[in-house]
């Protein structure tokens, strides 16, 4: 399949001159990262080969009370954002009227807001004081709670800040996997006779799983990566309530000055995303569009 | 059937309601004096509108807090490491690395390598990129920021071009071959023209990415000194406890301030950024 534009030896020199960048880049900003991640995982402050940088990860009561709100949060936000945009692109996508483009940009919106700003906004409108939210559940009866400031309402509004941000994304993906189903299935579905919801489940459905299974992991991933909302909505608190895992991993390398015990814990952080990559690859389309030949490059 | 319609535009008007408070608020939050801010019941529609928060930021930053030394530099900073950090890794890195993948190195692990790096959450590399930025002798400059950016954006643009590259029909090289361009011309003049909608995504996304990132400009430029590179992102965690309880009205200014430009570009190029912020895999 390779291209004839040019000969074999001589295309290896063309591959190689054009990716050369990249690859100094790789060298520098990966190998040698993940190097020093292993080598100050596998050693103690003094320099000796240990393993104790792992036993300690086992005895570590923080990181035990931040891989609990790792879960919480993962399966909260990834619950909720995946419903939420499951059940908004199966709306809009109802809908065939004029409205649609100017609907689908304003769900579009909070992917391209910062989220820093967002946790501002969100700071705002969580306020126990003047903010909006205890205002407009007043009527509800829900009284007064401090979102923010109540190690059990904290981790619930994080999970409601981040499905603002990110249930858009799941919306995105969902949806536009929605655009490509073929149109003659339904006439199919219709001349059959199916119903609606007939349709649905056995039309709909199946046509857009590919796109069912990239959008949960990518918003895992994302959920998993998130850090920016929990600096700016809790640093953490109060106390450990909201530590997550990439929060912890940035204060034990930042906060509490403990390079070595940060690569082990970066290290098990990686091996978790490396898990939802390989998911990725295993059980889903994405490198298709590449048209590279599984297994063995030609 | 019409009923169906109408009950539909119901629902996703309340849908973009909720999607679209939080930008309202913030927005007329900024707009709003200090007395329809902090009052019972929350006011949605100002009646008393001033740009005074506006000017205060313009004016008066220096006042916001101690270490902001004006809104501007913290702008020019963010304009200046995105806009270069995007076009190297777009134009230098990116677009021939997709290239070569595609047409001549063809190696499905070499892809699947990138893919895993652009999923590599940034809490994971931040001790070692902090080594290598303090051994170049480049914390607290542009340059620091901008090579961490291109690392993270380079990965990310190369698998989202790979796919355009893919779509380029080979008669088109071939055809220009036999007029006589080299492989290099083929690629610089011939293929990166045809893959434009991807450079779009891509430069529009890593512009995004850079302009909003935290966690490295917080670790990498910690230094507030003038010129020391600190990105908008930054400008917004330096307002004080204090601040962020009495001065709402300049922190929604700020935040409108720092997520204007990314929104326009979004709505601009919404059409083109669908198939990037899914890695490829959906040609929305």
């Amino acid at each position: 399949m390779s291209p004839r534009l040019v000969q074999r030896g001589q295309a290896l020199k063309v591959g190689l001159v054009l990716a050369s960048p990249i690859l100094v880049y790789f060298v520098v900003f990966f190998i040698y990262p993940l190097f020093n991640l292993l080598q100050n995982a596998f050693t103690s402050a003094g320099g000796g080969f240990t393993l104790s940088n792992f036993q300690e990860m086992a005895s570590d009561p923080i990181l035990s009370v931040s891989l609990t709100n790792t879960a919480y949060y993962f399966f909260g936000s990834v619950g909720l954002e995946y419903s939420v945009g499951f059940v908004v692109a199966i709306i809009l996508y109802g809908y065939t009227g004029r409205l649609k483009s100017v609907f689908r940009t304003i769900i579009f919106l909070p992917l391209m807001v910062s989220p820093v700003v967002i946790g501002l906004m969100w700071e705002m409108i969580l306020n126990k004081d003047y903010g909006p939210l205890d205002y407009l559940l007043g009527p509800l009866g829900l009284g007064q709670a401090n979102w923010l400031g109540d190690s059990h309402l904290a981790m619930p509004s994080l999970i409601l800040a981040n499905t603002w941000e990110y249930s858009p994304f799941v919306f995105l993906i969902i949806y536009a996997g929605l655009q490509t189903v073929p149109p003659h299935l339904y006439e199919a579905a219709s001349v059959d006779g199916l119903s609606r919801t007939q349709t649905f489940r056995f039309i709909t459905l199946p046509s857009i799983r590919p796109s069912l299974v990239v959008a949960f992991l990518l918003n895992s991933i994302g959920v998993l990566k998130g850090f920016d909302l929990i600096y700016v909505l809790t640093n953490g608190g109060p106390g450990f309530s909201t530590y997550i895992l990439s929060f912890y991993t940035y204060v034990v390398g930042f906060s509490f000055f403990q390079p070595h015990y940060a690569a082990a814990i970066a290290l098990l952080f990686l091996a978790i995303i490396g898990t939802f990559v390989f998911l990725m690859l295993r059980f889903t389309s994405v490198e298709e569009h590449l048209g590279l030949r599984r297994g063995k490059g030609e | 059937m019409k009923g169906r319609t109408l009950l539909l535009i119901a629902i996703l008007t309340v849908v973009c309601l909720i999607y679209f408070f939080p930008i309202y608020f913030t927005a007329i939050t900024s707009f709003k004096t200090n007395n329809e801010v902090f009052t019972h019941p929350v006011i949605f529609f100002p009646t008393q509108f001033t740009l005074s928060n506006y000017y205060v930021q313009v004016n008066v930053f220096r006042a916001v807090s101690d270490t902001a030394i004006g809104s501007i530099p913290w702008m020019i900073d963010s304009i200046v490491i995105a806009v270069i950090a995007t076009l190297v890794s777009t134009f230098l890195i990116a677009a021939p690395a997709a290239y070569s993948l595609v047409r001549y190195v063809r190696s499905i692990w070499v892809a699947r390598l990138i893919l895993f790096m652009t999923m590599i959450p940034e809490a994971v590399f931040v001790v070692p990129f902090f080594i290598i930025i303090d051994k170049l002798s480049l914390l607290n400059t542009w340059w620091g920021l901008i090579l961490v950016y291109i690392s993270f954006s380079a990965p990310f643009s190369t698998w989202l071009l790979m796919g355009f590259f893919n779509e380029v029909p080979k008669s088109v090289e071939e055809a220009a071959q036999i007029d006589g361009l080299s492989p290099y011309q083929i690629f610089y003049r011939i293929s990166l023209r045809l893959v434009t909608p991807g450079l779009i995504a891509a430069i529009i996304l890593s512009f995004i990415s850079c302009w909003n990132e935290l966690l490295y400009a917080l670790v990498i430029t910690f230094s507030p000194f003038p010129g020391g590179a600190q990105t908008v992102p930054l400008f917004l965690t330096s307002f004080s406890i204090a601040e962020k309880a009495f001065n709402w009205g300049g922190l929604a200014a700020a935040g409108i301030f720092v997520m204007l430009p990314t929104i326009i570009m979004g709505i601009v190029a919404q059409r083109y950024l669908a198939r990037g912020l899914t890695l490829g895999s959906v040609k929305g």
